[in-house]
């Protein structure tokens, strides 16, 4: 399974889409951090969540730069269904890493952050260890959202564009407080109400799980999929 | 390899591509799919190789590891020839010394070497054809799938084609060819699968030594067209002539 992960990071990178979701990362996120500066938590809990539909996004071209009969031939080659899709989504993790580091690093040239103003501000470091688990644990999701979106799934261009678009503005409507539906996507908006108080153990393991649990079920309903389409 | 009533098609409403395919191939055979276009021969292979599920029925004892020539090499890819194969042999598990190696053993015979640096969207289809050969020949295989392999290859090629079946099967691999081209359904002792109608009919090897000579008449107009679909169908055409008089009158 390692080559064909390796295959398809190398196709990724080679075709140059890199550059879409990368531009999109700098602009979004400088257009943010463009603002002023913001305590740690809160401004990396933004960014965690600006960073979920490019990251979705990123993964669905990278998945879609195989062309369909070099997917069906993948398949056939490394030998099971389930190796071939985990491939697509190992790969998909990997090439988040680099955004992931570039959306953590981005603030502080850009003067986006800043320590505790107020006695009841969160220390930095527990700003920034917040931030840093926001932006960790929404890539699974992204990545599930962007595979679900894929080629592969959707069939058509027009499917795809609506399954991401959808499925992010879906995050965050059933994410407002009050939300009877709060359970049906990942937790962006509960992220953000977290980061902003810090690094708080006990939040932190409720959104965890959360977050695994929408992963896992979409996971699930992706390789069923795949099951069946090649 | 056992395939037990397998029924195909591609969409829950659309129309069966094939029906009540019940075959069967053991180790070391070779089986040819003749069969007009349309006819259902990709969609056979497909399910054959695992990337197509049979809506009913099922296919056991498929000998790993499975090799697949697609009919049209997917050469929209931002790799050299080198590269494509080293990543191929790879993923098969190879290392990556191991499947350079190999590739470029295989890429001497089918004459590739001067393209080991060309890109993969710059070459003809003849060539892309013949890397699409090499990639499922990186591993010896357990199963060797060839659709319609061919389509554009030179006549060097197509003289070392049967040879490499043969290797493959001598060696315990089960080899399935499809062609539309009439060019490999000679091959020394390969079953002959007819694919027509929906269905396919298996005729064992050396069922064709007894021949017989059926004589049709059909209007002139639609003469090509008859000759292409029995050719295409893997009959010989023995010659066409203009039905005579006495013939009109009897009928």
């Amino acid at each position: 399974m390692t080559g064909l992960v390796r295959m398809r990071l190398r196709g990724y990178f080679r075709t140059g889409r890199i550059v879409a979701p990368t531009l999109a990362c700098l602009v979004v996120l400088g257009t943010f951090y463009g603002g002023g500066a913001a305590q740690a938590g809160e401004a990396y809990g933004v960014s965690a969540l600006l960073m979920f539909p490019i990251i979705a996004w990123q993964t669905k071209l990278l998945l879609d730069a195989e062309p369909d009969v070099q997917r069906r031939l993948a398949r056939v080659t490394v030998g099971s269904t389930t190796r071939e899709w985990a491939a697509g989504l190992v790969a998909a993790g990997i090439a988040a890493l680099p955004l992931l580091l570039l959306a953590l690093a981005l603030p502080w040239p850009l003067g986006g952050v800043q320590g505790p103003v107020r006695p009841e501000d969160p220390p930095l470091l527990s700003g920034v260890v917040a931030g840093v688990w926001a932006h960790v644990i929404l890539v699974a999701p992204a990545v599930v959202l962007g595979a679900l979106a894929s080629r592969a799934v959707t069939r058509t261009f027009g499917v795809g564009a609506t399954v991401l678009v959808g499925g992010a503005v879906l995050a965050l409507v059933l994410g407002l407080r009050g939300s009877p539906m709060w359970w049906a996507a990942p937790p962006l908006l509960s992220i953000i109400r977290l980061t902003v108080r810090g690094f708080v153990a006990s939040g932190v393991t409720t959104i965890s799980l959360h977050v695994a649990v929408w992963t896992i079920v979409a996971g699930a309903v992706y390789a069923r999929v795949r099951r069946t389409r090649a | 390899m056992r395939i037990e009533d397998v029924w195909l098609r591609y969409s829950r409403r659309g129309p069966w591509v094939l029906r009540e395919v019940d075959l069967a191939l053991t180790r070391g055979e070779i089986a040819v799919l003749v069969g007009r276009n349309g006819a259902g021969k990709s969609t056979l292979l497909r399910a054959l190789v695992g990337t197509l599920t049979p809506v009913r029925g099922s296919i056991m004892g498929r000998p790993a590891p499975v090799a697949w020539v697609p009919e049209r090499f997917p050469a929209d890819q931002p790799f050299t020839v080198r590269d494509y194969l080293s990543f191929m042999g790879q993923v098969r598990g190879l290392p990556a010394a191991q499947a350079d190696a190999v590739a470029l053993g295989w890429a001497e015979r089918f004459h590739l070497t001067p393209f080991l640096h060309a890109r993969l969207s710059a070459l003809s289809k003849g060539t892309a054809q013949k890397v699409g050969l090499t990639q499922a020949l990186l591993v010896p295989p357990g199963l060797l799938v060839l659709d319609e392999p061919t389509e554009g290859l030179d006549a060097a090629i197509l003289a070392e084609l049967p040879q490499v079946v043969g290797e493959v099967a001598a060696a315990g691999g089960l080899v399935l060819v499809s062609d539309h081209s009439g060019k490999l359904v000679d091959l020394p002792q390969a079953h002959r699968w007819v694919v027509a109608g929906g269905r396919v009919t298996a005729e064992r090897p050396g069922a064709d030594r007894a021949r017989c000579v059926i004589e049709v008449a059909v209007s002139s107009s639609r003469a090509a067209d008859t000759v292409a679909l029995l050719r295409a169908a893997g009959h010989d055409i023995l010659g066409v002539r203009e039905e005579s008089v006495a013939e009109r009158g009897a009928s």
